[in-house]
């Protein structure tokens, strides 16, 4: 029965769940999903981190290689993010180039690395107007259920916190850089964005970390990207419903609370690969 | 550029300024609807084919499918240099979502809406100004809307002060610049994007200047529409 | 959206008014539409309008290597677009016939004609040289594409200024429009497409057609030409023969109209600068007339915002606190944490030998990380997630029946994701159960 009449009306459906301020997958309005975080899962990146998000599954790999620093800041290396949804995380995504959703991520991952400063660009260079850093960062949804967003940028934090780049000198008679693949350093992490997603539900009510099915029936989605120090790195609301300034600090201050957990997750994962 | 800087430094008492607007409607002769919007010296064309035949794969069946296309002066669209890559595709998104907001869309089931946003000059507010011939442009279609939007940039400048409107030397000296975009029924935000980072109190309070300022743009809304429909 | 087509008696009108030496718009058989050219505030930037037809034509350029069989010659590339926004049939990144044929006549127009003195865009002789972009965009097709895009493209090219460089040594420095006046291309003429439109085997000629006639006509003839009457490409498309005397014909024609262009272009040209130089207004802003009802303008507004600090305290003391409440992070193994005990995803818990499968898969048999683990789960959940008499819960989609390989009177393990053939009361209390347990909202 339950079945049936989700079928033919799936809005009435939620909105009967959400009267009673729950949801039909048994979390509160403002509640999280099991956040799940495995670092270090591909061996042959420099950095990792699975995240699972309920369902949502992303994976990050970050790979560094060496490169000249652009010419116009020659003490810079450089990050380049990358958001793929490819077809087999979702039945909504096509084979093929890269659709609107997957651009649009990437870019906000670009926006939240370069707003929030999570990595000084200076620290990538090796040597002046010689050789610096590029990280690459693929971020790759394995399984798509809604807040693609949060789980990306918590998979891209963790996956930087986790790269190890050998030590690398340029000899200074040759000119030639030599790495020394036994000395590997930590990357210096200046902050920590964490992403909080909300979707609009008639207009109104706001609900946190929302599923696919919930993005499909929401009428607009935010998403707010804090740091430690409780600084907004990104205030995305892509159109849909419209929020007051309330409403919006209301979201702001619920992804405040979600940064410090997250954080403390973040910390306790870090410690335990950290050799005793 | 030189008196804008004079002007706004000169303006004192916490007050802001808008550049200069100027709107042209129906300027195109093909599209159903059509606008020009000039802020200062950026400005954005917009073009609306709709509500018309939709290609098969598009079509929705309770409502009308609108397609954004946001094309770049130089070089290929979501690949420019300035917008970087999937800035143009990211920014394309944000617009349509505004729009379908406001929309009515459900009045035009299985039917396509196209609207076209060719930017002609981009001196700073780039984004408030596409968000502003897009709702002309959808005015001048005559299509049905729920309320209007406009865009509105507010750039936060190293010492803290606000600045409306920003050309595109205040936002490079910007920590950040916020884009909104405000509906006219309550002033309520559509949508919000930022680049550089801010404080929650920063936000509210750009969120209130831009609030006002969408006051005076509706303002301008409402006068050249009455000066459009002034000979009927 | 497709092409409207274009009914029968529509073009038996047509046809019969060309006949009659008529034309829709009112026009003489050799009259061309009014040009009108507005610059952007932007150098290289302009807007051409023939009647209906616009075109925005925008120049830039780029420092690059040159190519290697042309070590001393800069590098000049052209794009015509054709915006969606044009006509309803132009579909976006699609090259159409007809693009591809228009790109092709106005690269033959402005490059092979010789037009900009591509040696004067060298810096360093095969190193480094100027490439010079023509990006042609079509706003509105009323017809005649090619000459509104052959004047954008000449006009925004002689518009154009590029950053003045010097060259020691082997460091180049490009100066900014601060440091040093951007300086001119190096233009040796203009060359300027003509169209003819023929109808009937040639019988019929029209000048500038619009999109009507464009439609109904049996062939074209395209003529670039400067004002010293030199012609650069001809080009003739549709299949049509015509005779020596036509051509000549047209040639006269294309002659007259381009000293009228020309004369158009350099007054315009002249303006602008004229303008800039005592810094008066210019760009798109100063060239929408004011006496139209479709245009509007508005001064520089102040908007007052003298209170919106107050009005933001508010908000924010309004609003609630943030929580202090927070989920303790779980250790599953190293390298593995999880928080919140909200809905986990539907693989299923990690059940206990499904664990242990999975740490040895990792080489990570640490079992006093494992211990420590149970120990957590055990004080942080309520709901008895480690009991040892757990059934394993297979299922694999959200439609799907659960199966309880192990009898079990509760049905909490049996979350999946979106368990649908759930009954509904079951949930509510299950709901209950776990709204107790946390309020972070």
């Amino acid at each position: 029965m339950a079945t049936a009449f989700k079928t033919v009306e799936p809005l009435e459906y939620y909105r009967r769940f959400l009267k009673e301020n729950c949801r039909p997958d048994g979390r509160e309005l403002g509640e999280f999903r099991a956040t799940t975080v495995n670092i270090g899962s591909i061996t042959t990146a420099d950095g990792s981190a699975l995240v699972k998000l309920g369902n949502t599954t992303v994976i990050c790999g970050v790979k560094a290689e060496l490169a000249a620093p652009p010419v116009d800041s020659p003490n810079k290396g450089y990050i380049v993010p990358n958001v793929e949804l490819p077809s087999l995380c979702s039945t909504r995504f096509r084979p093929g180039p890269p659709g609107e959703e997957a651009q649009a991520a990437s870019q906000f991952i670009a926006d939240v690395i370069e707003n929030s400063q999570i990595i000084e660009k200076e620290d990538l260079c090796i040597a002046n107007g010689k050789l610096a850093w590029v990280l690459y960062c693929d971020i790759i949804c394995l399984d798509y259920d809604g807040n693609i967003l949060d789980a990306s940028t918590f998979a891209l934090l963790t996956a930087l916190k986790n790269v190890q780049l050998p030590a690398v000198t340029v000899n200074e008679e040759t000119g030639l850089s030599e790495v020394n693949l036994k000395q590997k350093n930590p990357l210096i992490i200046r902050k920590h964005p964490v992403a909080t997603s909300f979707a609009i539900f008639d207009d109104t009510l706001l609900i946190v970390d929302p599923t696919a099915e919930e993005e499909d029936l929401a009428t607009g989605t935010v998403t707010i990207v804090t740091d430690e120090e409780g600084r907004l790195c990104s205030v995305h609301k892509p159109g849909g419903s419209p929020l007051t300034g309330a409403k919006l600090q209301d979201c702001i201050t619920r992804a405040v609370t979600r940064h410090k957990e997250v954080k403390k997750l973040i910390d306790k994962v870090i410690k335990s690969i950290q050799p005793k | 550029m030189a008196t804008a800087e004079e002007e706004e430094d000169g303006g004192g008492g916490g007050g802001c300024c808008l550049r200069p607007f100027s709107c042209e409607q129906g300027l195109l002769s093909r599209p159903d609807g059509s606008a020009a919007f000039i802020q200062g010296d950026t400005s954005v064309l917009a073009g609306l084919y709709g509500p018309g035949e939709v290609k098969g794969s598009k079509e929705l069946p309770d409502q009308a499918a609108l397609e954004v296309l946001l094309r770049p002066k130089v070089g290929l669209p979501a690949v420019t240099p300035r917008l970087g890559r999937g800035g143009g595709a990211q920014r394309e998104q944000l617009i349509r979502r505004t729009c379908e907001a406001v929309l009515l869309g459900a009045l035009h089931p299985r039917t396509a809406v196209t609207l076209v946003l060719q930017v002609l000059s981009d001196i700073g507010s780039l984004l408030s100004c596409c968000l502003n011939a897009a709702c002309l442009g959808l005015l001048d279609a005559g299509l049905p809307l729920a309320s209007l939007f406009c865009g509105v940039t507010c750039a936060l400048r190293p010492d803290g002060r606000l600045l409306l409107d920003p050309t595109a030397r205040q936002e490079q000296e910007a920590r950040a610049v916020l884009t909104f975009a405000i509906d006219s029924a309550d002033g309520k935000v559509l949508a919000a994007t930022a680049k550089g980072s801010c404080s929650a109190e920063e936000l509210q309070q750009c969120l209130a200047a831009a609030q006002r300022a969408a006051a005076t743009i509706f303002r301008f809304y409402r006068d050249s529409l009455r000066r459009k429909y002034s000979k009927w | 959206m497709k092409e409207t087509p274009l009914s029968n008696c529509e073009r038996r009108f047509l046809l019969r008014a060309v006949q009659e030496r008529k034309r829709l718009d009112g026009r003489q058989c050799y009259d061309y539409r009014n040009v009108r050219i507005s610059f952007g505030a932007d150098y290289g930037c302009c807007i051409v309008e023939l009647g209906k037809t616009r075109v925005l034509g925008q120049v830039s350029c780029e420092l690059v290597p040159p190519k290697p069989n042309r070590a001393t010659e800069g590098i000049l590339f052209f794009n015509l677009e054709l915006s969606p926004m044009a006509a309803p049939a132009f579909e976006p990144g699609r090259q159409s016939e007809l693009l591809v044929k228009l790109n092709r006549l106005i690269e033959r127009c402005l490059r092979n004609s010789k037009c900009i003195d591509t040696e004067s865009l060298c810096v360093v002789a095969g190193e480094k040289v100027w490439q010079i972009r023509v990006d042609l965009h079509l706003l509105n097709h009323d017809g005649n594409i090619i000459d509104a895009a052959s004047i954008a493209g000449i006009v925004a090219l002689c518009h154009f200024r590029r950053p003045d460089v010097s060259v020691q040594g082997e460091e180049v420095t490009v100066y900014t429009p601060e440091e040093r006046d951007p300086v001119p291309l190096s233009i040796h003429h203009m060359p300027v497409c003509v169209s003819f439109a023929f109808f009937q085997q040639g019988t019929y000629l029209l000048v500038d057609p619009s999109e009507r006639e464009e439609r109904v006509m049996d062939g074209l003839l395209v003529i670039a030409m400067n004002k010293h009457r030199e012609i650069c490409t001809i080009q003739s498309s549709g299949g049509i023969m015509l005779l020596k005397d036509q051509v000549l014909r047209c040639s006269k024609i294309t002659a007259v109209k381009v000293a009228e262009i020309t004369e158009l272009i350099q007054k315009a040209l002249e303006n602008d600068q004229k303008v800039r130089k005592e810094g008066g207004k210019f760009g798109f802003a100063e060239s929408i007339p004011n006496q139209k009802i479709t245009a509007f303008k508005m001064e520089r507004a102040a908007v007052d915002t003298k209170d919106v600090e107050e009005q933001a305290e508010e908000i924010i003391t309004k609003a609630d606190p943030p929580s202090e409440v927070f989920t303790k992070p779980i250790l599953h193994t190293r390298g593995t944490a999880q928080i919140g005990e909200g809905i986990e995803n539907a693989w299923g818990d990690l059940e206990e030998s499904e664990r242990e499968e999975a740490a040895e898969e990792e080489g990570e048999t640490d079992a006093t990380a494992f211990e420590c683990q149970k120990m957590e789960m055990e004080d942080t959940s309520i709901m008895n997630e480690t009991e040892k008499d757990e059934p394993i819960v297979l299922s694999d989609s959200e439609e799907e029946e659960v199966v309880i390989l192990e009898p079990q009177d509760t049905p909490k393990k049996t979350r999946t994701q979106t368990n649908l053939k759930q009954e509904n009361t079951s949930k509510k209390t299950f709901n209950k159960k776990r709204k107790k347990k946390r309020a972070t909202h």
